[in-house]
């Protein structure tokens, strides 16, 4: 069995990876669709090269996001109270990482047919990926900002013994 | 700040010692971080275009050079006008912490110095971030102007350097949350002698 030598935030290396990750999900995937929708009521059709660059870094971002956030999960002392919200935030992540990737193979088909419009409905597809993507912050927020997931007084205190 | 003082504020403050649920600073850090960091990298991508060409080829992307400095642009001026907002939010934050005092970093340092330096780093970065905007908007609209490389070596080189002091600063940051447990709920209750797993739902 392999054994990792784990810190006081119960990880293998010195602070979690997955918040550092979803800068790079959150501010893309946000980002874009503010450059679309402004590109979309002002014409600026150099907005569109932006909104599409920065979903197509999100699309990759996600994936490694995943791919830590199921890592750090698995390290995670959950206890029953955040057991609902890690599972939500699970679910929601791998939801959103194929609606990411679906949507920027889509604006990648509209890109090559014409890069100076934008059709009304991938703009309305994109409102709800952010309002999905707003849902996901909350429940990513939750777990470490209220829940205490990794952070070091509350490992520490499920390690000597305060249990649920 | 101390209890009197916070009290003499008159807000409502939940068990993390907020007026709302999550902290909103880490939320704008997002932002602000991503769109810098990818603004100086899409202006990297457009100075060395000729260079990583095959690569776009390959996956079967048109990529127009201007774009990855468009990208590099807007990034950056989106950067720049949210990161008042993280900074802003950052103090109002920081004044209402009442952390746990006798406890060193990771890094050997204590809770106020953690505090000191990152409230001071975050006016720096963004007195940073604001110039190289005004730098890059000189380049843009001005000096490269119809330039294929719209940006300078060295302004790519500060954006590097800038991506070394950022990873400092937010280390800084982020061991005020994961390591003091700065305005986290469980971590508050727990400090308060209450059992967190019986009180949160």
């Amino acid at each position: 069995m392999l054994a990792l030598p784990l810190n006081s935030q119960n990880l293998p290396y010195s602070d979690p990876i997955h918040p550092i990750v979803v800068h790079f999900v959150i501010a893309m995937v946000f980002f874009s669709f503010v450059c679309d929708v402004v590109g979309y009521f002002t014409g600026n059709a150099r907005l569109f090269e932006v909104g599409f660059w920065n979903m197509f870094v999100g699309a990759i971002a996600i994936f490694a996001a995943i791919i830590f956030g199921q890592f750090e999960a698995g390290l995670a002392q959950v206890y029953p109270a955040a057991q609902p919200i890690l599972n939500f935030h699970t679910v929601m992540g791998w939801l959103l990482g194929v609606i990411v990737a679906a949507i920027t193979a889509c604006r990648v088909v509209i890109r090559n047919h014409n890069p100076l419009k934008l059709p009304p409905a991938y703009l309305g597809v994109a409102t709800f990926l952010i309002c999905l993507g707003v849902i996901q912050v909350y429940l990513g927020s939750k777990l470490f900002w209220v829940y205490g997931l990794h952070v070091k007084p509350v490992v520490e205190a499920i390690k000597q013994g305060i249990s649920p | 700040m101390n209890s009197q003082l916070i009290d003499q504020l008159g807000l409502r403050l939940g068990a993390n010692g907020l007026p709302y649920e999550i902290p909103m600073h880490p939320q704008l850090v997002h932002l602000t971080l991503g769109l810098f960091i990818i603004s100086i990298l899409f202006d990297i991508t457009g100075a060395i275009s000729p260079i990583e060409r095959p690569i776009f080829k390959f996956l079967g992307l048109p990529a127009i050079r201007s774009a990855f400095f468009h990208v590099g642009w807007y990034n950056l001026l989106g950067a720049a006008a949210v990161t008042f907002f993280t900074v802003a939010f950052g103090f109002f934050e920081l004044l209402l912490t009442k952390p746990i005092v006798n406890q060193k970093s990771n890094w050997g340092l204590s809770v106020s110095w953690t505090m000191l330096l990152h409230g001071l780093g975050g006016i720096l970065m963004l007195a940073i971030i604001v110039a190289m905007a005004v730098w890059r908007a000189l380049q843009r609209h001005y000096w490269h102007k119809n330039a294929s490389r719209q940006v300078q070596w060295n302004y790519l080189l500060i954006g590097i350097l800038m991506f070394g002091i950022l990873y400092f600063h937010g280390t800084l940051g982020a061991q005020l949350g994961e390591e003091f447990g700065i305005h986290v709920t469980a971590a508050k209750l727990l400090q308060e002698g209450a059992n967190p797993y019986l009180l949160l739902k």
